[in-house]
């Protein structure tokens, strides 16, 4: 009797590497980069520089918070990796990526943007809405993305072995 | 190799020293706004979002168990 087929494990480990990065761009690219916020720069505006360092220290617990989920994503695909009853599918795969990042936004846009205030994506403006459901929408569009992908992994049956196997031959 | 790691345990050691703070004048202060009454809640407020993307994650892995159990007790309930 053929063994199930479980694409959950792979899901979960792209669903947590992709929802890690995407917090690293974030915080790279909003937060460092292009300067437009700070973990807590709606309570505590870093317009000097107590308050700059009092933000990039909650800047740097975030960094180690998505670290560490980006980490436990890479031990699950490990794992993974090594099992028989999952398909090692590049689109499943790639789609749980593209589902985690904006899963990501989503819920911390909910969550801190929206709910608790503690940031907004752009500060410099008095209207921060529009910016803030920017945010939300392309979380909602890289959700749409990365669920086709997932589905289109559907048909992507072959485990890592006979993957491994198909291709050296 | 030894040498390598020596030279990277004492950057780590320079590193983590007091003679790396970057404003001796300022951490005072910054260490007394980071350390507030507050912290515990801004560190859950912080970890919240990253808290919830693990449990769906896990929920996600887990979820033929969690199915197979909720099938049973409902079959036997």
């Amino acid at each position: 009797m053929a063994e199930q087929l479980h694409r959950g494990p792979l899901i979960s480990a792209g669903l947590l590497i992709g929802a890690g990065l995407g917090g690293f761009v974030d915080g790279i690219v909003l937060h460092q980069i292009l300067q437009w916020h700070n973990m807590l720069s709606a309570k505590m505006p870093p317009d000097n520089l107590v308050a700059a360092k009092v933000n990039m220290y909650w800047d740097g617990m975030f960094h180690a918070a998505v670290w560490v989920m980006t980490a436990i994503g890479l031990t699950v695909l490990w794992r993974v990796g090594h099992r028989r009853d999952v398909p090692w599918s590049g689109r499943t795969f790639f789609g749980a990526l593209l589902l985690g990042w904006g899963l990501f936004n989503v819920i911390e846009g909910i969550i801190d943007h929206n709910l608790l205030g503690l940031h907004h994506v752009y500060e410099y403006t008095d209207n921060k809405l529009p910016w803030d459901l920017a945010f939300l929408a392309l979380g909602v569009l890289q959700l749409v993305a990365g669920w086709a992908f997932v589905r289109a992994g559907r048909s992507d049956t072959a485990v890592r072995g006979e993957y491994s196997r198909g291709n050296t031959q | 190799m030894k040498a390598l790691a020596i030279g990277f345990l004492t950057a780590l050691f320079l590193l983590i020293g007091p003679t790396a703070m970057a404003c001796r004048v300022c951490r005072p202060r910054v260490q007394a706004a980071i350390h507030t009454p507050e912290y515990s809640a801004n560190l859950l407020t912080l970890l919240l979002p990253v808290g919830a993307l693990l449990l769906l994650a896990a929920g996600v892995f887990y979820a033929p168990l969690i199915k197979a159990r909720f099938l049973s007790s409902t079959s036997h309930g």
